[in-house]
């Protein structure tokens, strides 16, 4: 079990020229909570979507559990275990709360982990989220939306998640719960990767980073090594 | 025992208006007096009755893929025609054979739904986008009309049947079981009882897990994707189905009438079900159910005023539902009338007590 959960390999986007992503090459063991951070269009979400399968890369691997899925499409990343929430909130607004679970659940997948009913449960519990409400999603304010698109996501039972700025437009206050969610999901097994720009949120939650600076990766480490390093300061953090 | 209660909980399921023991309790007062009051009516109005209702399948088709999965078909008239042509053709040529009827049904039905997986499947599987897919649809059924127009003359004939070009197919045989030929009131009950039975089960289907799906993919497909579902699959399941319904209202059509004509397959009556189905609410299957049969009773009304006086109208109705009920009229009535009458009710109930 030495092979980590989501690895890539040379893996390259460009989109009209303008290249998104080049030469990443990423490992996430088995377990990790790993931020992702770096600049505005430094690549982070074309990144989750070469990852998850929206797009299909130029040059280079996704493997997931050790299986090259790169020519899959995103279904059947999913389906192995995959599950990501997008940048913009994207559950379906106009349905209720109970349509957009139960959009969810309608799937048996034979490696469902074990933990996987007992997460989705803890994550309705401590987002205070009701799974029979028929109130439409978009009437929810912005961080309960935040959060029912994570519940949707914990609902397909993953082994690894990817969560693209889970806490953008949350407070201070919203922020920290959502961290002590994300660290209790991992602490029972879920390997999460975050893409977060709130520096705080990331001190809070992250066992390691990776800094994503125009398409490659920059630098990685554990927080202290990366708040310590000089280049990723200045490029990120110093503007902050 | 267990299997019947689970079928009752699907049909009584949230996804659709009309969930009350009172809604269930006039569906079957209404169903049981659409089966008596024939009783009451010559063979000629029951006959007229029959026609608003079997365009009720390729109205309720559309309503699932466009209302529920999200999939605008403008072109459901192709499949509708496909079956009724295919039906003229195998009857027409099994004259006198008990199982003609049955055969040709069947075979109609099958050929609208062959043609509806090979254009659905590179349609969804090539990932077209969601608004061209319309075009696409519409396309396909002008491209029908047009072939059919020039099948005029005697080589256009398949065994002793004639396609007749813009005179379309005459003599089509109706449907007969064994000895019963199904015609006049027989044939009313055939409707009556194929409508029901297709509403029902679309019911069960939009409160299955496919179902529930469905709506995941309707509001946003990529969403959608990224919860483990095949979309296309789903969708090209979903579009078939709709093709299936369109031919049996296509049988239908043909066995009430006995002919069909390529402008049956025309850019007019390509956009009658988009109107039924959006006039009514395209997310209720009961609200496209209800207006479908009432814009067909409308138009028939007042068609003996003059055909062009009858599409006005109708054309101005949709124009006005969509400016002042964007989603449907029906639904409007059913999300507002309980609350105001509610309203109602509580004030009334404020006033005695002050």
């Amino acid at each position: 079990m030495n092979e980590p959960i989501l690895r890539t390999e040379r893996l390259a986007k460009r989109f009209d020229g303008v290249v998104a992503t080049n030469d990443v090459s990423i490992s996430v063991p088995r377990g990790e909570l790993r931020c992702i951070i770096g600049p505005n269009g430094a690549g982070k979400s074309t990144l989750f979507s070469l990852l998850c399968g929206i797009y299909r890369p130029d040059a280079g691997f996704v493997f997931l559990k050790g299986e090259d899925v790169t020519r899959l499409p995103a279904f059947r990343r999913v389906r192995r275990g995959l599950g990501l929430t997008f940048q913009t909130n994207r559950a379906f607004h106009r349905l209720s709360v109970r349509q957009n679970l139960s959009a969810v659940l309608q799937i048996d997948r034979a490696d469902r982990p074990a933990d996987a009913e007992r997460r989705y449960r803890f994550a309705l519990e401590r987002f205070g989220l009701d799974p029979d409400s028929e109130m439409p999603a978009k009437e929810l304010p912005h961080h309960k939306l935040q959060w029912l698109e994570i519940a949707m996501v914990l609902a397909a039972g993953p082994d690894i998640v990817l969560l693209d700025e889970p806490t953008a437009g949350m407070s201070t206050d919203e922020t920290l719960q959502t961290g002590a969610v994300l660290k209790h999901l991992n602490a029972s097994g879920l390997t999460i990767v975050v893409v977060e720009h709130d520096v705080a949120f990331v001190r809070d939650v992250a066992q390691r980073v990776t800094v994503v600076h125009q398409g490659r990766v920059f630098a990685e480490g554990t927080v202290d090594e990366i708040t310590e390093h000089a280049d990723v300061r200045r490029i990120y953090l110093g503007k902050v | 025992m267990g299997r019947l209660s689970h079928l009752l909980k699907l049909l009584t399921g949230p996804e659709d208006i009309g969930r009350s023991p009172l809604f269930w309790a006039a569906f079957v007062a209404v169903s049981i007096f659409l089966f008596v009051y024939p009783f009451w009516l010559t063979e000629f109005e029951v006959t007229n009755i029959a026609y608003y209702l079997l365009n009720v399948p390729i109205a309720l088709g559309l309503g699932l893929l466009w209302g529920y999965c999200g999939v605008l078909s403008f072109g459901q008239v192709a499949y509708f025609g496909i079956a009724g042509y295919v039906y003229g053709i195998v009857a027409g040529n099994m004259i006198g054979e008990a199982a003609g009827p049955i055969i040709g049904s069947l075979c109609g039905l099958a050929v609208s739904a062959l043609v509806a997986a090979i254009f659905g499947y590179f349609v969804f599987y090539g990932r077209v986008q969601s608004w061209i897919v319309p075009i696409l649809t519409l396309v396909l059924t002008l491209l029908l009309e047009t072939f059919l127009g020039q099948t005029a003359g005697y080589q256009w004939r398949i065994g002793s049947v004639q396609l007749g070009g813009y005179n379309g197919m005459t003599g089509i045989p109706a449907f007969r079981l064994g000895e019963y030929v199904v015609m006049g009131y027989r044939f009313y009950y055939y409707v009556l009882i194929t409508v029901i039975m297709t509403y029902l089960c679309l019911r069960l289907l939009v409160n299955s897990r496919h179902g529930k799906v469905m709506l995941a993919i309707r509001e946003d497909a990529i969403r959608a994707e990224l919860l483990g579902y095949d979309i296309r699959a789903r969708q090209l399941v979903v579009f078939v189905l709709a093709a299936i319904l369109a031919g049996v209202s296509g049988l239908l059509y043909v066995q009430w009438g006995n002919y069909i004509t390529p402008s049956q397959v025309g850019l007019l009556q390509a956009s009658l079900p988009v109107i039924w189905v959006a006039v009514g609410g395209r997310e209720s299957l009961l609200a496209v159910l209800l207006s479908t049969c009432a814009l067909n009773w409308l138009n028939y009304t007042l068609s003996s005023e003059g055909y062009q006086y009858a599409l006005i109208i109708t054309g101005a109705l949709l124009v006005a539902v969509m400016l002042f009920f964007p989603s449907g009229i029906v639904v409007a009535l059913a999300r507002d009338l309980p609350k105001r009458g509610l309203r109602a009710l509580l004030h009334g109930g404020e006033g005695d007590a002050g």
